[in-house]
């Protein structure tokens, strides 16, 4: 009974020590085993040359595509305390989606560290968040090498394509996947909104807040100009005429002109590195006068 | 109505029982009385209200005036445990939603608890009872496989078994039974009242609804008629019988002999 | 063990057969309890923690991650188990089931109000970690008076209508369910997920006992109304012509189940078709009487629930399924065969 009144407390106490897990980006006690939950974050140790380090990694995680052999802790939001302390990691990195907040609290109170990246949706944030790892690993030489080389010439790169709002009056419609016969599109405050924002263009779903399941009519009279999918999302519709002529799109400016862009999703929405790469692509792609 | 205070009786003085809809009365100051060792059958047309007397003795509805009562006490006044100590209740069969074996649909008659001395005790019972009703082939078969009068002979064991007084090792009591022969074949039916005649002897208060009138004149002691929720007559069966009342009553043709109390009316 | 069987077997009514199936079923449930504790991902030995050998994480993976877990699935499977056979035979309808008609979701949406609505109202984490099984209780007894309610006058004859009403009231919660997920924030829409999917996983001390207490006073409850449930299957008025008190054993049955499953469905979230095939199975090894059916759906059900988290949080290891997805591949199917075979009778 003893014991179980002291467990108690002990773990009542962790409880309202949890906010403690928020992300200081300074470095890690012992970032020798290293757990990863968020695509963008294996993407980044990757390219810090820590893969070594990595024990374990989260279903988001696809790339580079080595990553994904790595032992899965699963999906992000439903990981498994057991699952993660089996391969006994000194340090867990996670997105901020990282979850369910009860198992994070079981995993702190076995001691293990727990780094969680707060996520911003800008060419910034992404900075900031290889600046973070960078510091945490112990790296921040690396870190600063890695932004300095490959970060900084794309943001360059895009203030120069988006210079003067020149792309601002390009409504950009993001769909994540066809649900039910309704496009699910990005509206303000997601990571396709943040995307939409760093290529220079606008959101044509901008009235809409979060991920929502959208009416055919709300499209129509938005309007885009481009339409933005992912390869799964694409998926959801068919081969890419197929899409065009969906009844939810084929009325839009951008099937008509055949203006659909398929890209991989983590890519564009995991805010890593490549994210850059993207919204250069995508900043490209709106400036070029295509028939 | 006067209770005797001594007699043990099931009476009921004034009941009435009245249904919302329409004003209509199920039960209009129907007043009678049936001691222990008596029986008492109910006839009348269909509607006159036989079924909702029964109901109502039992105590499943409550009159909206008179009274009840089991041995001078008030039903009112008896909690259900009691009821069910007191009285037993044979009504028209329903389907049991799960397999429960014949075995087990008469031991739920047993309401005088399950430790080990009235466990032996009901064994007693129910040796005596299979016996009484022959149903001994019949006790290790699923109770929904059953014909509809199989249904019957069991409902009737279990009400039995609920009558028993481990002390006398006989039944005692009051049992109500509702169309207790109705899907019986001849030999069955005749078997079954034989029993409930040998049960009234041994001091069990008996009211059954009958249809079949040869056969309340042959075994009751008293006999009311209930016609359109009143009480039509209350009597002995030479002086309740005759063929006057019957004709009016049923509106047919009946004849009576009077000297077998024999019934006729085709 | 005859001896023992036979004995307890005339104090308690039960059969020869149906005291070895009790006894059995312990001890299955037992002997998977231990398995499933010396089980995971995380290698640990039990035996070093017997001998007190284990290291400092390995102890407190098995006291803090596991054996918490281990406990939450037997004590959940018993409720549902136990919850799904007492309203069978309240409702004295064999497809009656917590999941099927609707009383976990009702508990689910209860706790989906409060996960919503309290955060935005600042009911702090302390008074919500009480409110949360309170808000899910509520829901699940309001459920059960109302299909009472809505299928008294049917009786046995209203299993299609009872399952009809369940598909309503299942659907009613889930557009309570959809409004609060449209409403709700990004966190507050991962808290829901969970609940909707069902998983043991995350649960502490500080959150089990009580939920413990809760579940053994409400299965403490159902056990003694054994007789009268038998009772009651000759229909309410024969059976209050026996002795049986319906409108307090209906009152007793609805609020021990609610209580119950409102606090399993608190802690795991929705686990589906537990409480259906679990009365169905030990019918069918023991015979239908509530003194050995009660007892017996609670053993089988923390035995049953707790192999199908053990198989959920190992068969992908280190990553983990959902156990309702486990539960249901189960029993959907068996679903399927009870309705051909209840068509076929």
């Amino acid at each position: 009974m003893m014991v179980m009144k002291m467990l108690m407390m002990r773990i009542t106490l962790l409880c309202l020590a949890l906010p403690c897990l928020a992300n200081t980006c300074t470095t890690a006690r012992d970032p020798a085993r290293i757990s990863v939950a968020g695509g963008s974050l294996t993407e980044i140790l990757y390219r810090l040359g820590a893969e070594k380090q990595i024990v374990a990694v989260d279903s988001t995680s696809n790339y580079p595509p080595e990553a994904s052999k790595l032992p899965s802790i699963g999906y992000i939001r439903n990981i498994s305390a057991e699952g993660i302390l089996s391969l006994y990691p000194t340090l867990i990195l996670g997105e901020d989606d990282i979850g369910p907040p009860a198992v994070l609290a079981q995993v702190h109170a076995m001691g293990i560290d727990i780094e969680i990246l707060t996520e911003e949706h800008s060419a910034q944030g992404i900075i900031d968040k290889i600046r973070c790892i960078g510091s945490i690993i112990g790296e921040s030489g690396k870190a600063n090498e890695l932004i300095k080389q490959f970060m900084l010439p794309r943001i360059d790169e895009l203030n120069i394509l988006t210079k003067k709002g020149r792309l601002a009056n390009k409504k950009i419609l993001f769909i994540l996947s066809l649900q039910a016969g309704s496009p699910i599109v990005g509206g303000t405050g997601t990571s396709a909104g943040g995307l939409i924002r760093m290529t220079g263009s606008s959101n044509a779903m901008a009235d809409v807040a979060g991920w929502k399941a959208t009416s055919t009519e709300a499209i129509i009279s938005a309007a885009p100009d481009f339409i933005v999918i992912s390869r799964r999302g694409l998926n959801t519709f068919g081969e890419l005429d197929e899409m065009r002529l969906h009844p939810a799109l084929r009325f839009t400016p951008a099937a008509k002109a055949g203006n659909i862009v398929v890209m991989d999703g983590m890519q564009m929405l995991g805010f890593g590195p490549r994210t850059l790469d993207a919204a250069v692509t995508l900043s490209r792609r709106f400036s070029s006068t295509k028939p | 109505m006067v209770n005797l205070s001594d007699e043990k009786t099931v009476s009921i003085s004034g009941v009435s029982l009245s249904v919302r809809i329409g004003r209509q009365s199920l039960l209009d100051n129907v007043s009678l009385n049936v001691k222990e060792g008596e029986i008492l059958s109910i006839i009348g047309p269909n509607g006159a209200g036989k079924s909702t007397l029964v109901a109502t003795l039992a105590g499943d509805m409550t009159p909206s005036n008179g009274t009840i009562s089991y041995d001078n006490r008030d039903l009112t006044e008896l909690s259900i445990q009691d009821r069910a100590m007191i009285r037993s209740v044979m009504a028209q069969s329903q389907p049991v939603a799960f397999d429960f074996s014949v075995q087990d649909i008469i031991k739920m008659g047993w309401v005088r608890g399950s430790d080990i001395e009235s466990t032996s005790r009901y064994a007693t019972a129910l040796a005596c009872i299979v016996e009484d009703c022959s149903i001994a082939h019949l006790l290790h078969r699923k109770f929904n496989t059953l014909s509809g009068g199989e249904h019957r002979r069991v409902h009737f064991a279990r009400a039995l078994v609920q009558l028993w007084r481990p002390e006398t090792c006989s039944s005692r009591g009051y049992l109500l039974l509702d169309e207790p022969v109705a899907n019986l074949d001849l030999a069955h039916e005749i078997r079954l009242l034989k029993q409930v005649r040998s049960l009234a002897d041994q001091g069990v208060g008996v009211l059954l609804v009958l249809h079949d009138l040869n056969i309340a004149a042959k075994f009751s002691d008293k006999i009311a008629i209930l016609q359109a929720g009143r009480l039509a007559c209350i009597g002995s069966p030479g002086d309740v019988l005759t063929a006057e009342r019957l004709t009016r009553i049923f509106q047919i043709p009946i004849s009576v002999d009077t000297h077998s109390l024999s019934i006729s009316y085709y | 063990m005859r001896v023992i069987a036979h004995k307890a077997a005339k104090v308690k009514n039960l059969s020869a057969n149906q005291t070895l199936t009790l006894i059995s079923l312990l001890v299955f449930a037992v002997a998977i309890a231990t398995l499933a504790c010396a089980s995971g991902s995380f290698d640990i030995s039990l035996w070093a923690i017997v001998q007190g050998q284990a290291s400092a994480l390995e102890n407190n993976v098995f006291m803090q991650i596991r054996v918490p877990r281990v406990l939450l699935s037997g004590f959940v499977g018993a409720s549902l188990g136990l919850s799904g056979a007492a309203l069978q035979g309240l409702f004295r309808n064999p497809l009656a089931d917590p999941g099927l008609i609707g009383v976990s979701a009702g508990a689910a949406l209860g706790a989906a109000i409060v996960i919503v609505l309290g955060s935005r109202f600042g009911v702090g984490a302390t008074l919500g970690a009480f409110l949360l099984p309170m808000a899910a209780i509520s829901g699940a007894a309001l459920v059960i008076l109302l299909l009472y309610i809505l299928t008294s006058g049917f009786g046995y004859q209203g299993v299609t209508y009872m399952l009809l009403v369940g598909i309503a009231v299942n659907a009613l919660a889930s557009v309570g369910i959809g409004i609060l997920t449209y409403i709700s924030s990004d966190s507050e829409l991962r808290g829901l997920t969970f609940w909707t999917m069902g998983s043991f996983g995350g649960v502490t001390w500080a959150l089990l006992v009580p939920a413990l207490l809760l579940i053994t006073a409400a299965l403490l409850a159902m056990v003694p109304a054994a007789r009268a449930l038998d009772l009651l299957q000759l229909g309410e008025i024969e059976a209050s012509r026996l002795g049986i008190d319906v409108g307090r054993l209906r009152y007793r049955v609805i609020f021990a189940a609610a209580v119950a499953v409102g606090a399993s469905v608190s802690l795991s979230g929705m686990i589906g078709f537990v409480g259906l095939v679990i009365p169905h199975l030990v019918r069918i090894v023991g015979g239908v009487h509530h003194c050995y059916l009660l007892p017996g759906s609670a053993m089988a059900g923390a035995g049953l629930m707790i192999a199908a988290d053990l198989i959920a949080r190992t068969v992908i290891q280190p990553a983990e399924l959902p156990v309702g997805l486990i539960t249901s591949a189960i029993g959907s199917p068996f679903f399927l065969w009870l309705i051909f075979r209840m068509k076929k009778l």
